[in-house]
């Protein structure tokens, strides 16, 4: 059977494994997913098992649904608590759905976000080219550029809190423009995480993960030095200053160098209206975990 | 004759082989609508990813056109100047006139600001 050998010799690979990381959970899921028996995905199409590290507060259930029935068939979750043998659970997980295991089925109803059969003049639930829910979904509509004033489309979303290049727990409102965000709000701050996630190798990580040297991260996490050059150069200077005078590719310096780094987080909004997102990524990576918190927590109370 | 065989043979099977791909593969069964979201970690769109935004390279492409246009055509037209003389040069007037509306075009839209 070609198949049964093919499944077997799939069931071998590292499992692939997207996180939902929740509250105190982060510097334990990070080392669990450095080790070189888990594979790291960055997007759930990618992923065939859900970690969800820790007990998800309940205003991110349904965005953990969401992210749940993002994931191919076949698909498993697995619920952790930070102890116990996570490796050999989720390798115990892959196999079984590679031996032709159930798949979990979608937690969230199958409907479209507007309904649209049958309206318009083609059933394609608009009127004209832009009116109406096309597909389910409004058309994207113009607003002025910040860069030049020239009137593009604006593409408005909630981003998190789930999203790998962010903080877990923070789910941003923002408006972006091609690849520049023109308006920025936290909708919902970071989870809290242990004094341990802001340790200098798990900070660094972040930032050199992001910069697409996942190697070099997983080798931090591990206790080993990074290899990547120019990791350093990668960063604007002046990217998301803070008010000590220090910036993104400062405080990366700091933190490769085995420092810590206490500084004031300026108001996300504020700090990413102007940035490309990858520069916006960057630029809440560099900051403290706590830092960060308590930022957001500053923005919502004022 | 042979060679006239030959092809039709192919042709055929070509087209049989099409048929008999297209007619067994069974289409994908369509996704589910939580399925369809796109992926913005948990998050939810307002609206369609679809949509306009600047291509703001395509300045320095109308300046690379205009002038990477005159200057392939000059040296050519150099030699054969050299053999016509003034209906040569009337030629290379109304090639560069044309090309100088797009220049012309460029310096409305800005592109000689360089910030």
């Amino acid at each position: 059977m070609a198949i049964g050998w093919l499944s077997r010799l799939a069931a071998a690979t590292p499992p692939p494994v997207f996180a939902a990381v929740g509250p105190g959970l982060l510097p334990a899921t990070e080392r669990l997913l450095a080790r070189p028996t888990l594979r790291r995905c960055g997007s759930p199409r990618e992923a065939a098992i859900l970690l969800v590290a820790g007990t998800i507060p309940e205003p991110a259930g349904a965005a953990l649904d969401r992210v749940h029935d993002q994931l191919p068939h076949p698909r498993a979750s697995f619920d952790w608590d930070g102890g116990g043998d996570a490796e050999a659970a989720i390798g115990a997980l892959w196999r079984g759905l590679l031996g032709g295991g159930a798949s979990e089925p979608d937690r969230l109803p199958d409907e479209p976000p507007n309904s649209w059969r049958g309206e318009g003049d083609h059933g394609q639930g608009g009127e004209g080219m832009m009116g109406g829910v096309p597909y389910g979904r409004p058309m994207a509509m113009t607003g002025d550029d910040l860069r030049d004033g020239l009137s593009l489309d604006l593409y408005t979303a909630r981003i998190g809190p789930f999203a790998p290049m962010l903080p877990p727990g923070l789910q941003l409102s923002a408006t972006l423009q091609g690849d520049l965000v023109v308006t920025a709000a936290v909708a919902r701050p970071p989870f809290e995480q242990p004094a341990e996630a802001d340790a200098p190798e798990a900070c660094a990580a972040r930032l050199l993960r992001l910069l697409g040297l996942g190697g070099d991260a997983d080798r931090l996490l591990r206790g080993g030095r990074p290899r990547g050059l120019g990791a350093l150069a990668a960063i604007p200077t002046g990217l998301a200053a803070d008010a000590q005078g220090g910036d993104a590719r400062a405080r990366l310096r700091a933190w490769l160098g085995g420092e810590m780094v206490d500084v004031v987080c300026p108001d996300p909004g504020d700090l990413l209206v102007g940035l490309e997102w990858h520069e916006a990524t960057l630029a809440l990576a560099s900051f403290p975990p706590s830092a960060l918190r308590r930022a957001t927590q500053a923005a919502e109370a004022a | 004759m042979n060679l006239l065989i030959v092809v039709a043979v192919a042709v055929i099977a070509g087209v049989a082989l099409t048929l008999a791909a297209h007619g067994g593969a069974r289409p994908a069964p369509p996704g589910t609508a939580p399925q369809a979201l796109p992926f913005l970690g948990g998050g939810t769109p307002d609206t369609h990813a679809w949509q306009r935004f600047h291509f703001r390279a395509y300045s320095m492409t109308l300046l690379f056109v205009a002038f990477e246009m005159e200057m392939m055509f000059m040296y050519p037209w150099a030699v054969v100047f050299v053999a016509e003389g003034l209906k040569a040069l009337a030629e290379m007037g109304m090639f560069l006139a044309i090309l100088s509306i797009g220049i012309l075009y460029g310096w409305r839209e800005g592109v000689f600001r360089w910030q």
